[in-house]
């Protein structure tokens, strides 16, 4: 298992998950959101080459209001 | 109605309000209040979301429901990277290169940082991005976002949220004559529908506001106030407005006054 944090929560997911595998590990239903690994963007067509490492910190955003 | 249009980011509107989606007393509220408004841009964010919420979902929803153009924002920003790294994905959620870009420099008084500002502006006009940058009423850095590519300049009225009005008058109307070429939009500080007007009298393209309309007591009615502001102000500034003078000029003709000097 490995340590990461996912929208500042501090979560245990298992070794060598890549972005798609974490989003369904975690069970993301819904569609629209926007996925970012230590602060860079990662795009859709990059989850599956993109493997999540002990200690990444990673940030899950979604549409909401705004001025 | 007024049969202006004009352009901005490739788009032409007939509005020239953009309305923020945040601070309304409900969704319903807002959406009914983005309508009344006839605005045809609304400013929208991204923040974190956990599994199972389905609270952004819903809102985005409404938003898209009104099929008006969307302007993601990267509020809460306080560096280049964070405000790039929120452009992208922004692009990716919101399905629009269009960004306006907020890079905090005080958490006081919410002033944009310049110098960050700048820097992510010229990354992501690189990029492919229409940025809307949000910046203070400092020429310079007017000046410097111009350089670097920027066709849209939103200085701020007065503090984010603070409804004071136009600070500094002056230093607007001396953006616009120096960049008659570029779209100048007045962001933040609006309090009152006259703060717009008085903007767009300056020669301003746009307002953009929020709390103004959110905050109001009937937040609908309100925003029909702001759509007419900003309609009248734009009229104002196409019509000329008369030159200020020192002294007093009777408008009613002085010839035939009765009862001139007539017991002198």
């Amino acid at each position: 298992m490995i340590k990461v944090s996912i929208n500042g929560e501090i979560k245990e997911l298992n070794e060598n998950l890549n972005i798609k595998e974490m989003i369904e590990a975690l069970e993301y239903k819904q569609k629209g959101f926007a996925v970012a690994v230590n602060t860079t963007f990662i795009s859709i067509k990059s989850y599956e080459s993109t493997t999540i490492n002990d200690g990444d910190t990673i940030d899950i955003l979604a549409p909401v209001q705004g001025g | 109605m007024n049969n202006d249009t004009w352009e901005i980011g490739g788009k032409t509107l007939s509005s020239r309000l953009l309305i923020g989606s945040a601070l309304y007393p409900s969704p319903a509220n807002m959406e009914e209040a983005i309508k009344e408004s006839e605005a045809q841009i609304v400013t929208v964010a991204l923040r974190r979301q956990s599994a199972g919420e389905g609270g952004g979902n819903n809102f985005w929803n409404i938003i898209k429901a009104l099929n008006i153009h969307v302007l993601p924002n990267t509020a809460g920003c306080h560096s280049a990277k964070e405000a790039i790294t929120t452009a992208q994905m922004a692009r990716e959620v919101f399905d629009t290169n269009w960004i306006k870009l907020e890079v905090i420099g005080d958490q006081y008084n919410l002033q944009p940082d310049p110098f960050e500002t700048v820097k992510a502006a010229e990354i992501l006009i690189k990029d492919g991005f229409e940025v809307f940058p949000y910046t203070t009423d400092d020429l310079v850095v007017a000046k410097r976002l111009a350089d670097v590519g920027c066709k849209i300049i939103m200085p701020w009225g007065s503090m984010i949220g603070s409804g004071k009005g136009l600070m500094n008058p002056d230093n607007l109307l001396a953006i616009r004559k120096q960049f008659p070429e570029l779209k100048l939009i007045v962001d933040a500080g609006i309090g009152k529908p006259s703060h717009a007007t008085q903007a767009m009298e300056l020669g301003y393209d746009g307002i953009l506001l929020n709390s103004a309309i959110a905050l109001a007591q009937d937040p609908v009615k309100m925003a029909n106030a702001f759509k007419y502001a900003v309609e009248a102000g734009r009229l104002g500034c196409e019509s000329g407005v008369m030159q200020e003078r020192a002294f007093a000029s009777p408008s009613t003709p002085t010839i035939g006054t009765p009862f001139w000097h007539q017991f002198k």
